[in-house]
């Protein structure tokens, strides 16, 4: 079961190595100065980033599971809500508001700066990605025992001693798979690098797809070698890691005192930038069309985003199931053995997620239109939802692999003792335990199919339009008051599936 | 605060079973999807001619409408495919024999080259392109053009005035502008003004443009619209870029202090670029196709394009929006608009003057 996940999952990498294998230029490419420049620009740009990244998911996760922070409920979804964004939509927004001359200097006098280059794309994708590391610590934390940091905390520790000796070890297999999705998100990204133009991987695959396919075609393959890398390199790390943890009946809770202005101020300032600001861009865009000032289509007849707002709750419903459910073999395999097979799926499964959208399109059209069996599905929504769980599956095996780790084996033996099937012992004892971890996956990959692109304009069936498409075609004409109005039908929309199906249930986020 | 529950085995077993009722509603949630789907791709698949897929490079914003009165006075049906030029291009070429595309309908003629150069595509009717001006029609018919956009020099109002601005494309650089002018390299637009000057003016009078463009270290963005916003902004105070864009921009905010340049008559800074309509081989001599691309190539789809695109109609006889001067005043430079080795060409030198 696990090899045959594993070979669905290669279905890029496979297409990647096809169109590779006529390619005489392909070395010569590779080890070129003209991939040696992008491939260290995606390199650095994507460990920046997820250093910060996961650096601020560690912090708000912790705050919002494991401290006595008011309201922390709605700090969770507010932590997690950036993770709605297009970057396409976010960095434009970003340039809106920081730009000089851009809204924050009209509105608020504070001067503006470039918001392009390097530090330009590691702030705006840190203040993106940083819920990839939130949401599996976040679930982490609540099932891990808090005896030790009662301990700590009786023994006269303070909350950051606490947090660094105590919880942040434990926590750290966790940290390390949600930084892993931060880095190969990063790798994968063409939105927010091409319109800040920082010379990466996915640059230079987007600038020479039709003008030398041969460079993007090899590009595509030397990324797909970065992805595979990082995944290996993760699993290593976190071979060491604490497994079989009992959950605790009662989280203890670190009491902040004179740490609480503090910690209030970091996560104020964290959702003002990463949502509040981005946000008001776009409310103000969207109000200025709604007012009658330019505006198209959708301000028009804003009743037109209500289709495309059920279409793509469904579809990316259907994807998070499917994803979990296909991930869930594989995360038990690595549970209970630790050999190649195992090692290989993870990696082909992870790798996926820093495939551009459309290296995961073109492949999905070439294995459909080259089977006879497969042809039937090409231009449906099974296929497109084929390209979100294979592009997006790594999201749900990060959390899977944790909420497997986190069932106790000594329960699952006694249920054994206890007659229970194997089946039975799944379905009763282990996904009521895992059930957080599993909807926190399930979360992460409705968040990424809801906004997700390049695939879904090459794949689905003609006149199938999703938010992300809607956004994207007023984007491309500059009609910045339509394309806020879907970019905010999608925030709400994705704030309100999140709340509904994963915090509400899952107890994810406190 | 949370209430907490001691663990025990009932507690566990309510959980469980809710979360197995859970799952089946959504599993089977999942299945009907897939069921519907299945059967509508079963249904949709057979084809007649009264049915044609048109891939759009062009958005939907601007095309849909466009589209909708075409499916209201015709018989033919039309699901469109809309995406980004270049891509819908290689899924074109990835489709091969098999695309169910019948009609190409694309931003600028570089990505038709690449598919007229793999054999991808038909030839049009004399007819069909007929009404349309010979200068934006492909010799061998592979597309016609279907609209026109001009590159301009777009400028701050606040900052400049008209009158200092040159009148010819090749004195953006130098002392006076260094660093003043904000570019796309990457984006399609200047990529085909780059070509057109290196056919029109030679290759070595290209390549020193671009170099000391290069040189000047302008301000880059990734594509027009990102620069009309930066020189509304007063982040820079001119670029170069397709007319449109700003009246568009005006049209939404008429107070933005942005207006566009037009370099004098017959520089090839006002190169004029057509969005074009092309049949893919297999449907070449398809009626519905031809019927659509008649349509485009009409009257009231070309008035569309004058009117609320701001785009320059190209059929002879249409008049452009009122601010704009008719084509025949402009005398844009005239040339074979690319092949895909003359893009190739143009990405190296791009490239070679650092612009990127």
């Amino acid at each position: 079961m696990t090899a045959a996940v594993g070979v669905i999952f290669l279905a890029p990498l496979g297409y990647l190595l096809i169109r590779n294998a006529g390619n005489d230029r392909l070395l010569e490419i590779v080890f070129s100065a003209r991939a040696g420049t992008p491939l260290a620009g995606t390199l650095v740009l994507a460990v920046a980033t997820a250093v910060i990244a996961g650096a601020l998911g560690t912090a708000g996760a912790w705050l919002i599971s494991r401290t006595d922070l008011p309201a922390r409920r709605m700090w969770g979804l507010l932590l997690a809500l950036p993770l709605v964004m297009p970057s396409f939509i976010a960095a434009f927004a970003f340039i809106a508001a920081f730009s000089p001359g851009g809204l924050m200097e009209e509105a608020l006098g504070v001067p503006g700066f470039s918001v392009s280059g390097f530090w330009g794309a590691l702030a705006v994708l840190s203040l993106l990605t940083y819920p990839y590391v939130l949401l599996p610590v976040a679930a982490r934390l609540r099932q891990l025992p808090s005896s030790l940091e009662e301990s700590a905390r009786l023994l006269g520790k303070s909350p950051v001693q606490v947090f660094r000796q105590v919880v942040l070890p434990q926590a750290t297999p966790a940290i390390l798979a949600g930084c892993l999705l931060v880095f190969l998100y990063v790798v994968g990204d063409f939105g927010a690098v091409v319109l800040l133009r920082v010379e990466t991987l996915t640059e230079g695959i987007f600038s020479n797809r039709l003008i030398d396919p041969e460079v993007s075609l090899a590009f595509s393959l030397l990324l797909a070698v970065v992805a595979l890398s990082a995944a290996g390199g993760e699993r290593r790390l976190s071979r060491s890691s604490v497994r079989d943890q009992v959950r605790d009946v009662s989280p203890v809770v670190v009491k902040l005192g004179k740490w609480l202005p503090a910690a209030l101020a970091g996560l104020v300032a964290l959702v003002s930038l990463a949502l509040v600001i981005p946000a008001a861009v776009l409310v103000y865009w969207a109000a200025r069309g709604l007012g009658g000032e330019g505006g198209g289509r959708i301000t028009d007849d804003p009743a037109s985003l209500v289709g495309p707002a059920v279409s793509t709750s469904l579809v990316s419903i259907v994807a998070a199931v499917v994803a979990v459910a296909v991930v869930l073999p594989v995360a038990y395999y690595m549970a209970r053995k630790r050999d190649r097979l195992g090692g290989a799926v993870n990696a082909a499964v992870v790798s996926g997620f820093a495939l551009p959208g459309l290296v995961v399109a073109l492949s999905l059209v070439f294995w459909a239109l080259g089977s006879e069996v497969l042809v039937v599905f090409y231009q449906t929504i099974p296929l497109l939802i084929t390209a979100y769980v294979l592009n997006f599956g790594a999201l749900a095996l990060g959390s899977a692999r944790v909420a497997v780790a986190g069932v106790p084996a000594r329960l699952d033996d006694a249920a054994r003792a206890l007659g229970g099937s194997r089946l039975r012992r799944i379905i009763r004892i282990d996904l009521p335990l895992m059930a957080p971890g599993l909807l926190a996956g399930a979360g992460l990959v409705l968040l990424s199919a809801m906004k997700e692109l390049p695939a879904t304009l090459l794949l689905a069936p003609p006149g199938f339009s999703t938010l992300a498409t809607k956004i994207w075609g007023a984007a491309q004409e500059a009609i910045w008051a339509d394309a806020s109005l879907a970019a905010l039908v999608l925030l709400v929309a994705s704030s309100l599936l999140t709340w509904a199906l994963v915090l509400r249930r899952g107890g994810a986020l406190g | 605060m949370r209430t907490t529950r001691t663990v025990g085995i009932p507690n566990f077993m309510h959980k469980a079973n809710l979360t197995s009722r859970r799952s089946a509603r959504l599993a089977a949630a999942a299945l009907a999807v897939i069921g519907i789907a299945v059967i509508g791709a079963a249904c949709s698949s057979d084809s007649d001619d009264d049915s044609i897929t048109v891939y759009s490079g062009r958005s939907e914003e601007l095309v849909a409408p466009l589209i909708e009165r075409f499916e209201a006075q015709s018989d033919v049906n039309v699901d469109v495919r809309y995406g980004e030029t270049a891509d819908l291009a290689l899924l074109i070429d990835e489709e091969g024999d098999n695309s169910p595309a019948h009609v190409f309908f694309a931003q600028s003629p570089g990505a038709v080259a690449f598919l007229a150069g793999k054999d991808r595509l038909g030839q049009l009717d004399e007819e069909t392109v007929a009404p349309i001006d010979q200068r934006f029609v492909d010799p061998d018919r592979r597309w016609t053009g279907v609209s026109g956009r001009q590159r301009v020099l777009v400028y701050n109002t606040d900052e400049l005035n008209e009158a200092d601005l040159p009148s010819a494309v090749a004195d953006v650089v130098g002392e006076d502008l260094q660093g003043k002018v904000a570019i796309a390299p990457a984006n399609g637009s200047f990529q085909d003004f780059v070509t057109a000057y290196r056919t029109i003016e030679g290759e070595d009078v290209a390549a020193t443009l671009l170099d000391d463009l290069g040189d000047d270290n302008p301000p880059t963005y990734a594509k027009n619209s990102a620069i009309v916003d930066a020189v509304a902004r007063g982040e820079v105070t001119m670029g170069l870029v397709n007319h449109y864009y700003a009246l568009r921009a005006l049209a939404e905010d008429a107070d933005l202090p942005v207006a566009n340049h037009r370099f004098s008559a017959g520089d090839v800074g006002g190169l004029v670029i057509p969005a074009t309509a092309s049949v893919l081989a297999d449907a070449e001599g398809n009626t519905a196709a031809t019927e659509f691309i008649d349509f485009l190539l009409g009257e009231e789809a070309q008035t569309y394009f004058a009117e609320e695109t701001f785009e320059y109609p190209l059929r002879d006889g249409v008049a452009p929006s009122g601010e704009l001067p008719p084509l025949s005043e402009l005398q844009p430079p005239t040339y074979e608009f690319g092949t895909l080795a003359d893009l190739q060409t143009t990405a190296r030198l791009i490239s070679e003057s650092g612009l990127e």
